[in-house]
């Protein structure tokens, strides 16, 4: 059954990445992912409009799984909010399938990826959480409370960079480190400023 | 919506017939009723179902006048209503952030004001609730850097009073970021709609965040005392029309920038 279903979401991504979201439809996605429109629906009973938030959740979920390995290994809370900030950013610009979606029909994609963005950020705010504890909080900052506001601002930086060039180590540096740790970290001095 | 009350109040004294000979006016009671009738309608049934005789009804006017007055009908209304709810909005956002004599104050006070308003919205509400389609394209990707800029460009002149008008303009556009978070997302913690809590995440997270970035791009002249103790002084580099440390008026603003008028040509296209 979790093989069947990752199968056809698989299948309806490529079908969306060629034909976009309003022209997939269950047939194309049955007959990409090589199994009856039947079996489609006892996975998906809410049949088309369940799989396209479906495989818009799945899409998501993927692209935090690759943004979850890219910061992996880094060491210090800095590191993760500067790889993770680039990589997502990066990861965004060049996503051909999020970006046609959003020049051609975006009304059909964003109510789910708000809803989404919801549990993303939850998700960000947990991540951070042990890198914040491990560096230490100001005094008087509330961990839940930096961690949930932390990811906020990843998430407004990673699809809208604004004024800043988030393809540059130094400028990305001084908006984590300066901007948005300042007030969040116990030793803002020992680490501000970005490393030339 | 104090505003609108008293904007409405003042038409109502002087609405007679007459008033129809001047349908361009941009100050006709009958184009001000009708706008205000027609976020009513929206406000109860959206953008799609919302008709002109609805508009006409309620605003207790015929319909012949809702066309003298717009003679584009639905959509010109609909751009019109965009227009004067961008004015209203940041006309009131110049008023809090032009009296603000320190720039905690003008931080916070601008943060609750716009939080406020987007809350308080009800057609906005209704649309984000039952027409997401139309307010999400908005704030998503690139229509989210369009959002950005519009608003920090706007902003961003006000805080330049403490501030070079670069780092004005990244904490205009970070300040934007944070109430576009919370008005998407509502926390249960933080209700920037409530001047202590606003307050309390301006001094924890966005003033030492000022703080580093101005020492981090101008080693040599940490000088930033006039924000510290909120005397107001104005920076020497601040933009016209502020140097002198009075308080700037939206108009003036709004003068200085025709990037305004082009984004609020956009968002009118986009609600027709």
């Amino acid at each position: 059954m979790a093989d069947t279903r990752q199968r056809i979401l698989e299948a309806t991504y490529a079908c969306v990445a060629r034909w976009g979201l309003a022209k997939t439809s269950v047939e194309d996605a049955a007959r990409e992912a090589k199994v009856s429109r039947a079996t489609v629906y006892r996975v998906f009973p809410g049949g088309r409009e369940e799989l396209i938030s479906a495989v818009v959740a799945w899409a998501t979920l993927e692209f935090f799984i690759r943004l979850y390995e890219q910061v992996q290994g880094a060491t210090s809370l800095e590191q993760v909010m500067e790889r993770g900030i680039m990589f997502a950013h990066r990861s965004i610009v060049e996503d051909e399938v999020l970006q046609r979606v959003m020049q051609t029909e975006p009304e059909k994609l964003l109510p789910t990826l708000t809803f989404e963005s919801i549990r993303i950020r939850q998700g960000i705010a947990e991540f951070l959480v042990p890198y914040l504890e491990q560096r230490g909080v100001a005094q008087g900052v509330d961990l839940k409370e930096a961690a949930d506001f932390l990811a906020r601002m990843v998430l407004s930086y990673m699809s809208a960079p604004g004024r800043w060039d988030l393809d540059d180590p130094g400028q990305v540096a001084q908006l984590v480190r300066a901007e948005l740790l300042a007030g969040v970290v116990a030793d803002p001095g020992l680490d501000a400023g970005p490393h030339r | 919506m104090a505003i609108r009350g008293t904007a409405l109040q003042a038409v109502a004294d002087v609405a007679d017939d007459g008033a129809e000979a001047a349908p361009s006016s941009q100050s006709s009671p009958n184009r001000v009723r009708i706008i205000d009738a027609t976020l009513s309608c929206l406000a109860l049934h959206g953008t799609s179902k919302t008709t002109v005789d609805d508009i006409a009804r309620r605003a207790g006017v015929s319909r012949a006048t809702v066309y003298r007055v717009f003679p584009g009908g639905r959509d010109e209304v609909l751009g019109a209503v965009v227009d004067t709810e961008m004015a209203r909005l940041f006309s009131a956002l110049g008023v809090r952030l032009g009296e603000a004599s320190d720039l905690t104050e003008a931080l916070v006070g601008g943060i609750v004001e716009a939080s406020a308003r987007i809350r308080g919205h009800a057609a906005l509400a209704y649309m984000v609730e039952h027409e997401p389609e139309m307010v999400l394209g908005h704030l998503a990707f690139d229509e989210s850097d369009r959002l950005l800029a519009t608003a920090s460009r706007f902003t961003a002149p006000f805080l330049a009073r403490w501030m070079s008008p670069m780092e004005a303009g990244r904490v205009a556009e970070w300040a934007t970021r944070i109430v576009l978070s919370y008005a998407i997302a509502p926390s249960s913690q933080m209700d920037l709609t409530q001047p202590a809590q606003t307050a309390h995440l301006v001094e924890t997270f966005v003033l030492p965040g000022i703080r580093a970035l101005h020492a981090a791009d101008s080693p040599t002249a940490i000088d930033i005392t006039p924000f510290e103790q909120g005397c107001g002084q104005p920076d020497q580099r601040a933009v016209r029309g502020a140097a002198d440390g009075r308080p700037i008026t939206p108009a003036a603003v709004h003068h200085q920038s025709s990037e305004y008028s082009n984004a609020v040509e956009h968002y009118k296209g986009a609600m027709t």
